[in-house]
């Protein structure tokens, strides 16, 4: 990041939000992520040493949202929707075009959500309210998650846990287990012949 | 909603003549139109206070959208070659595909057929017949990011339709959907 908290080569004339710890390691491709970052948290987003965030990558952070990605944890492409948490490991991988949704935002009444997408008529920025309910969505260290796969709300993916390609994540993820479909469902343990400072399957 | 009502407007260039805005809606995203190949009168038609955040109204020569009032469509991927309409108060989230075509052949021979006109040395050679069937999303239906809906289907008004599902047939109205291939799991 420079100085003046713009990014090298960035093709978006944005600047780093002055709440993101973005640590002098860890690389964000373009500020056109942070378009929908309107977290007023102190710490609305931390990126870890030496993590990445690719093109195509939306923080989509409503003001009480914040995302945590961890060290060499690496983003490539998709949404983060969050209005509570949303904690990503160390070392944990996410493919492209993956959703990771703490909120539903609008709610499952037609007769409510009617009224709340009259109010974001009215507003100038447009942005979705957070009016239902948040839970906090993590994820555990040395995750990977395949591309187009959406993780919802209150969904813990524990550590070393492989998520397939396509999946939609409703239910928690044991660590090192091998989840996929939709919905997905724990298929087997990932092997752990390799295995290094994870630890075995629990 | 306060003030006077402003004109519908697209935030990144001149709105195609053939392109009728709603007062209050806005449309935003570079990339909107540039797969908009529909040049005929009524092609898009769009309600008032609607938000359209870098849709993609990827309309054939013959593809019709009208979408009705205080939508809110977050990056979908429209792809239209006969008729797209979407009711009044629809949120549909990101990244989510609709798509009223086949958009080739199934038989195989007509498909050979059919990967020639689409080449580069395929330049005047008609394309065989390509099945599409209109789609039609009712009033105050939520749609999730990362669905999918395919040709002919018709969402009944007021349903929940759960992200990353995959839709091949129609849905009641009031009905919870979710699921690859997406199934009815409850009521709203």
């Amino acid at each position: 990041m420079e100085p003046n908290r713009t990014l090298a080569e960035d093709w978006y004339p944005g600047t780093v939000p002055e709440n993101v710890a973005l640590d002098p390691t860890a690389y964000v491709e373009s500020t056109y992520s942070f378009r929908e970052f309107r977290s007023r948290s102190p710490v609305g987003l931390r990126i870890g040493t030496g993590a990445s965030v690719y093109q195509g990558v939306m923080f989509d952070v409503g003001p009480a949202g914040e995302v945590d990605l961890g060290e060499f944890a690496l983003v490539n492409g998709g949404r983060i929707i969050c209005d509570s948490r949303i904690e990503i490991g160390a070392h944990t991988l996410i493919s492209w075009n993956v959703v990771l949704m703490d909120s539903y935002r609008l709610p499952t009444d037609p007769v409510d959500r009617r009224r709340e997408l009259a109010r974001v008529a009215g507003r100038e920025d447009r942005t979705l309210p957070g009016v239902v309910p948040a839970r906090p969505i993590r994820i555990g260290p040395n995750v990977w998650i395949g591309f187009d796969t959406c993780i919802m709300p209150g969904v813990t993916v524990g550590a070393g846990a492989v998520v397939g390609a396509r999946s939609v994540v409703t239910e928690d993820v044991p660590a090192h287990m091998i989840a996929a479909g939709n919905p997905a469902r724990v298929i087997k343990s990932v092997p752990q012949e390799q295995s290094g400072s994870t630890g075995k399957a629990s | 909603m306060s003030g006077t009502p402003e004109a519908g407007r697209w935030l990144d260039g001149e709105l195609p003549d053939n392109v009728r805005l709603g007062t209050g809606t806005v449309i935003q995203g570079a990339q909107c139109f540039k797969r908009f190949h529909n040049h005929a009168t009524g092609a898009l038609d769009i309600g008032p206070d609607c938000t359209l955040d870098n849709v993609h109204f990827a309309a054939g020569p013959a593809g019709r959208i009208v979408i009705g009032r205080c939508c809110y469509l977050c990056a979908p991927i429209l792809l239209v070659e006969a008729e797209l309409r979407i009711g009044d108060y629809v949120m549909i989230g990101w990244n989510t595909v609709i798509a009223d075509t086949d958009f080739h052949p199934l038989d195989p021979a007509l498909r050979v057929a059919d990967a020639v006109a689409c080449s580069p040395l395929g330049k005047g050679r008609a394309r065989p017949p390509i099945d599409r069937q209109p789609v039609t999303i009712g009033d105050d239906v939520w749609i999730g990011p990362a669905v999918t809906i395919l040709k002919g289907v018709t969402i009944g008004s007021g349903s929940w339709i759960e992200p990353g599902t995959l839709i091949t047939r129609s849905v009641p109205p009031r009905s919870r959907v979710s699921g690859n291939p997406g199934r009815i799991v409850g009521e709203v």
